[in-house]
């Protein structure tokens, strides 16, 4: 009977996932379902990010056995190794020396639940913002460096706790999480890449891998099968890559917007879950960064570029040389406003931030941008009439009004806060900016132990957990930021605790 | 396969105008590297044990050249000294040799996906 069902339910995989055509011959149908393993574990983790990262070492320190990771790509560390290196912990000890001793978890969760605009799960969020030391500790116990001295407030947060790490790159915490599961016996496997879940009725016994495989050619390497024999935990990220399922679930995402996330972020292990009863939440809360550039690729230098740009500087409409909007505005208000500029041919009309080179030549938001050629100094207005094919007379005449703008600290246009607005003199540093997918609130509904939880029943599906972005319902309708990296470390550390106790229960 | 590696070295130094890791035909329409000569004589089973598609791992580059620690990078070539394609921030020692590398193409390294001009295509 046993032996029946694995085989009735490896065939309905196989049927699910992109290749039923060319079953391995390591499924013997004829001795009705047996599957041969190639290999025996104890927990898979599928992804390498922030989440699975922690998972894996974590679950190696609860003992629960033998820990495999598996990534497709051809490094370690999806979006979180080219992320920005913020994360949010409530009495961090750089907060403490600064002062700041009112915040608290619970002031955590309050400026979340302002942005998830009722759409969050309080408990949720309570339970990451209660782990956040135990996070912080997980960085610094494996050598993670933060900024000396750093500890800011950024976007939508009410007080100063989001460190940073000492390359401002999240590869700084995954390079580093790697190297203490090395050290610890995990079991890390690049180019292997999850195409089905085997299942026993309502629990994932394993699962079929691609390995081998050279992203994004699904006929390289070949297929195995993994059994898992406590645990599968799905870490694999978000979808924001995936623009076929990006346009269904929010058909109001414009296809000219190109995305920050690593090429991985594509969502098929989140289909494939679905497709065995995992309930989806919130698929269509897509967060879109206004910050974006169109002369790099991915997340690149313009979003810190820009924090220079929508506080001393100005946004121009390349058609007519007028500004468009308030350039402090929020996330959305500025995407949408950015949109609207475009081409008769309804393409994208770049619009230009520009701001006074003199200032912050030596900064190296600056240095980097011009080095890299995504931005450029240009001397007078006439240059970037010329370069951007932008009216100069217009163009002129929008600077000039602009400036006395500047001077009565009163934007009559756009209601701007112009306390940080400078008078535009020239030389100039300019830039093209367009929108840019970020990041899915959306994904796998979990209870508060990262158990996937089956739509039909309301039960977990036995022995399958999520972390990290590819569950969803916890942010709402906006994800705060410095949020998601304490959110994948802390929820490592819960789905270890979590899978030890589900063992316990189990004897 | 030191005394491989020894003999390919040696025939290049005479070859004269070709590159170590310069990309031309080798078998068929297949293009390899001019230093990995030796392999495809050996019917390529050094990299891909079986079909082509199915097999290619850091193996057969480790076993010649060393793991990523071992090989010297010129750092005076660097464009900024935190560009050091084998001490990557984001990856370091969690990236795949053919992350960057590319035995019958020319292949942009990883970091091209967000960054410009810091490296040729190889
Ligand atoms: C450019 C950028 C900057 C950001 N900056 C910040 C910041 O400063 N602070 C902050 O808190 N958040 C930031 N975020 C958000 C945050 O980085 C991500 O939400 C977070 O890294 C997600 O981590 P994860 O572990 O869930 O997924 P990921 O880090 O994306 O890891 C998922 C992994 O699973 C792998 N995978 C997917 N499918 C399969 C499959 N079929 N088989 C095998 N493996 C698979 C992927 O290749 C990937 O490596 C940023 C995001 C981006 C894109």
């Amino acid at each position: 009977m046993q032996s029946r069902r694995n085989f009735l339910k490896l065939s309905a995989g196989a049927a699910v996932g992109s290749l039923a055509a060319t079953l391995s011959g390591t499924v013997q149908a004829n001795t009705c379902g047996e599957i041969n393993w190639d290999e025996t574990v104890d927990v898979i983790v599928v992804g390498s990010g922030f989440a699975g990262l922690s998972a894996a070492l974590n679950a190696r320190r609860k003992d629960v056995g033998s820990v495999l990771l598996l990534e497709k790509m051809q490094v370690i560390g999806g979006n979180s190794a080219i992320n920005g290196g913020w994360l949010a912990i409530p009495k961090n000890p750089i907060q403490l020396a600064q002062g700041v001793n009112d915040d608290s978890p619970e002031e955590l969760v309050k400026d979340q639940i302002i942005s998830g605009r009722g759409m969050h799960n309080e408990a949720s969020l309570r339970l990451i913002a209660n782990r956040a030391l135990d996070a912080y500790h997980l960085c610094i116990d494996t050598g993670v460096k933060f900024r000396d001295g750093f500890n800011i407030q950024v976007g939508g947060h009410n007080k100063a706790r989001a460190i940073r790490t000492q390359h401002g790159t999240g590869g700084d915490i995954t390079t580093k999480l790697y190297e203490a599961g090395v050290k610890e016996g995990v079991d890390y496997r690049l180019q292997h890449y999850i195409e089905d879940f085997i299942m026993d009725g309502q629990k994932i016994i394993g699962v079929k891998v691609r390995k081998h495989y050279r992203f994004p050619d699904l006929k390289t390497g070949s297929s195995v099968f993994i059994k898992a024999n406590k645990a599968v935990i799905l870490a694999n990220g978000g979808f924001a890559r995936n623009m076929a399922l990006r346009e269904i679930v929010d058909p109001s995402l414009d296809p000219t917007l190109d995305c920050t996330n690593a090429l991985g972020a594509t969502g098929e292990v989140t289909l494939t879950a679905m497709a065995y009863g995992a309930l989806p939440v919130h698929m269509n809360l897509i967060q879109t960064g206004h910050w974006g550039s169109p002369d790099e690729g991915g997340f690149g230098w313009s979003n810190a570029l820009l924090s220079i740009g929508w506080h001393q500087g100005v946004a121009i409409n390349v058609l007519n040389g007028k500004r468009f909007m308030d350039e402090r505005a929020d996330r959305k208000t500025c995407s949408e406003a950015i949109m609207k500029n475009r081409n008769a041919d309804g393409s994208p009309a770049y619009p230009v931030v520009l701001f006074n080179y003199n200032n912050y030549a030596n900064d190296d938001r600056v240095v980097r941008a011009l080095r890299d050629k995504m931005a450029w100094k240009l001397d007078s207005l006439d240059a970037i009439a010329t370069q951007f094919d932008i009216p100069v007379a217009e163009l002129s005449r929008s600077i000039v009004e602009y400036n006395q703008h500047v001077r009565e600290r009163k934007d009559p246009l756009f209601n701007r806060k112009m306390d940080t607005a400078e008078v535009l003199t020239g030389p100039f540093v300019v830039s093209r900016i367009w929108p840019k997918v970020h990041y899915c609130m959306g994904g796998l509904k979990t209870d508060l132990g990262a158990r996937v939880i089956d739509g039909r029943s309301m039960e977990p599906i036995k022995n399958l957990y999520a972390i990290g972005e590819v569950t969803g319902g916890t942010h709402g309708e906006a994800r705060l930021s410095s949020t998601s990296c304490l959110e994948c470390l802390a929820m490592g550390i819960v789905v270890a605790e979590t899978i030890k106790a589900d063992l316990q229960g189990a004897v | 396969m030191n005394t491989l590696l020894l003999s390919t070295l040696l025939s290049l130094a005479v070859s004269g105008s070709v590159m170590a890791g310069d990309l031309v035909k080798m078998k068929g329409s297949t293009q390899g590297r001019v230093n990995h000569e030796f392999i495809y004589q050996d019917g390529c089973q050094t990299c891909h044990q079986g079909s082509g598609k199915k097999n290619a791992t850091d193996a057969a580059c480790v076993e010649c050249h060393g793991d990523i620690n071992s090989i010297t990078v010129d750092e005076s070539k660097l464009a900024i000294p935190e560009a050091h394609p084998h001490k990557s921030l984001h990856y370091n020692q969690g990236a795949s040799c053919l992350a960057c590398h590319g035995e019958h193409e020319k292949k942009a390294p990883v970091c091209t996906e967000c960054h410009r001009t810091w490296f040729e295509v190889m």
